[in-house]
């Protein structure tokens, strides 16, 4: 599980926040870990599992979060040195040839300003999520 | 009809860029510009916090570079608990060395292999859809594994300097907080292959012929690309050695003569001026004595490269060698050639991180000094883009009343406008149409800088690229959206 935002810009650190949060949990067979932004080298993390899930912000989401699959594309999205998950995923797939079973657990953001912690809207959507989320991680749900 | 050419955001760059070009009737430019983020905000953000929260909290200006920006903050708590950079344990020293090499060199090469490589090994005009990091991979498996894996190198030694990914606790007023274990030490030494740092160096020095190989092939284009004169400044070791981490601030003009040499960055403000643009958020830095016109400089590993003596490391300095006698030792003012500086920056940055980890010092146990408070410190190190000013004040509750920042990107404004300018003219004017390649040329001016415009979120659905054409109505013509 791989949680990646900026904490120093509100909801944008909601993706660290749930990595930190569902790592107390303790939950068997999981493994956590949070950054600023997905890079090169979590290709080599996600080739190393069957199941990866990654955590980021999202605006203009009209439900708490969402909970999709995620396709390896080949495409690097136009900015930085950072990139989504879909290229990570290519990246693990052409460099190591693996395709592990990947989702993206979007939870919506409201607030991007410069400043830390989470809005109280945010806190609830993450609650929300971090319990489906658990729920799915062990077997729960499809 | 008058045309303005917008590309927003630059790709490839931390945060969000915009270029503005203007053309007139004849296609000729009369104007560009690149516009950037800036960080004031985060600056007013730290006001009223207590002043050993800083290294902290100043992480998250940067998700490529954060160390950074913790080290440089450090630093200048080093001198507001009247401790001093030059004073610290010698394992607090090269804890944050280890810290700040590892950050080097990570960063480093994933600018080489993820965001120059494919300009240069697909070429400027090639595919945008292919010209990234998994266009290398079809092309050269190799150099993408070589580039997760320094990536990767690069991260295991911040995370066993530093701590955490996010909340990095390191270094600390007057100190750090933690030394390396003897296991950690091995990890990085003859742990399993190819994660150890002889493989580091010898992927560093791989990268280099790599880069000479199509500078040797392609000299027009890496000669000449957004080539002027400037001044360069950076950090230098006393004795006038490259150095990273500590030291005394020199500039040269684009001649080689020392326009500022063995400067106390404690007092940069009465040799670094900053000037307000009405056009920019972001300020143009100068060296006063220049004056406005005539004062801008370059930071980043060409200018470090332009200003040190000599490198202390043994393969990085023969490399520097052979990199000085390419411009007869005088300052090298081609803005493509920062990436051959760079690559040997690279390898001395992995040459020392092997050094450090020889060093006994490292499992020292005396981490921390103390010393009697001041109302005042400056931080400066050399970012992985160039030189990094932090700058604070507190009051007698120990609150940070006053933070300057003055970022490596910051310093580099001007010359990225200059090199901007270069593609428009050079390229761009009196063309019918702008191609995709066109516009890359642009980015690969810019990209040459690293630029790092963070502070801006990506959250989902937020990164457009939009390039729009308009009219001196201001009527879109052309817009693309990658």
């Amino acid at each position: 599980m791989i949680g990646f935002g900026n904490p120093g810009r509100r909801d944008d650190g909601l993706g660290p926040a749930a990595a930190e949060r569902l790592s107390a949990r303790s939950i068997p067979g999981v493994v956590c870990d949070a950054d600023y932004q997905l890079a090169i080298e979590d290709a080599l993390a996600c080739a190393r599992h069957d199941t990866v899930i990654f955590i980021d912000a999202a605006r203009g989401l009209r439900k708490p979060f969402t909970f999709t699959k995620v396709k390896a594309a080949a495409a690097i999205p136009p900015m930085s040195h950072a990139l989504r998950p879909e290229a990570v995923l290519a990246i693990a797939a052409e460099l190591y040839g693996r395709a592990p079973d990947a989702r993206l657990l979007a939870i919506r953001g409201h607030d991007w300003a410069i400043g830390e912690g989470l809005t109280e809207k945010a806190e609830k959507n993450l609650a929300l999520a971090l319990d489906f989320l658990e729920d799915f991680l062990k077997g729960n749900r499809p | 009809m008058a045309r303005k050419i917008t590309i927003e955001p630059v790709t490839r760059v931390e945060g969000h860029g915009k270029v503005t070009i203007h053309l007139d009737d004849a296609g000729k430019v009369t104007q560009s510009r690149f516009h950037i983020v800036e960080f004031r905000g985060f600056e007013r953000f730290v006001q009223g916090r207590p002043y050993w929260e800083a290294p902290v909290l100043v992480q998250r200006l940067c998700g490529i570079c954060p160390v950074s920006h913790h080290l440089a903050a450090a630093k200048a708590m080093d001198v507001i608990v009247g401790v001093g950079p030059e004073r610290l344990t010698p394992t607090a020293e090269k804890m944050r060395r280890l810290m700040h090499y590892g950050q080097m060199l990570q960063s480093h090469a994933l600018h080489f292999f993820h965001l120059c490589a494919p300009d240069f090994l697909l070429g400027m005009d090639a595919d945008p859809a292919i010209r990234n990091v998994i266009g290398i991979i079809a092309l050269n498996k190799d150099l993408a594994v070589q580039a997760v894996l320094m990536r990767k190198f690069g991260q295991e030694v911040i995370l066993a300097t530093a701590g955490k990914k996010i909340h990095g606790t390191g270094a600390i007023p007057g100190g750090i907080n933690k030394n390396l274990s003897p296991d950690e030490r091995d990890q990085f030494l003859k742990g399993a292959p190819p994660l150890t740092i002889d493989q580091m160096i010898a992927w560093s020095q791989a990268a280099i012929e790599l880069f000479k190989g199509y500078h040797g092939k392609n000299k027009d284009v890496v000669d000449g690309f957004a080539a002027f004169p400037s001044n360069h400044l950076s950090l230098v070791r006393k004795d006038g050695a490259l150095d990273f981490y500590h030291g005394v601030l020199r500039a040269v003009d684009a001649e080689g003569r020392k326009v500022l040499d063995d400067m106390d960055y404690q007092d940069y403000t009465n040799f670094i001026g900053e000037e307000v643009r009405s056009w920019s958020y972001m300020k143009f830095p100068y060296i006063r004595s220049l004056g406005k016109s005539a004062g801008w400089y370059r930071v980043g590993p060409l200018a470090r490269l332009n200003t040190c003596d000599h490198i202390p490391s043994p393969l990085a300095q023969k490399e520097f060698e052979v990199y000085k006698a390419y411009t007869a030792g005088k300052p090298n003012n081609m803005s493509l050639h920062t990436h051959w500086a760079r690559l040997i920056e690279l390898l001395h940055s992995a040459e020392v991180i092997k050094e450090l980890l020889l060093d006994k010092d490292l499992q020292g146990t005396k981490l921390v000094k103390k010393g009697k408070k001041v109302p005042e410190g400056v931080g400066v190190v050399e970012a992985p883009r160039g030189t990094l000013f932090h700058h604070y004040r507190i009051n007698d509750d120990d609150q940070i009343t006053m933070a300057n920042l003055i970022v490596s990107t910051t310093h580099n404004n001007e010359p990225m406008n200059r090199a901007v300018h270069w593609v428009a003219e050079n390229v761009l004017a009196g063309k019918p149409e702008i191609t995709e390649g066109m516009l890359n040329r642009v980015e690969v001016a810019i990209r040459a800088y690293d630029p790092c415009l963070s502070c801006a979120t990506h959250a989902l659905g937020h990164m457009p690229l939009e390039v729009v054409l308009r009219d001196s109505r201001n009527n879109i013509l052309q817009r693309k959206v990658r």
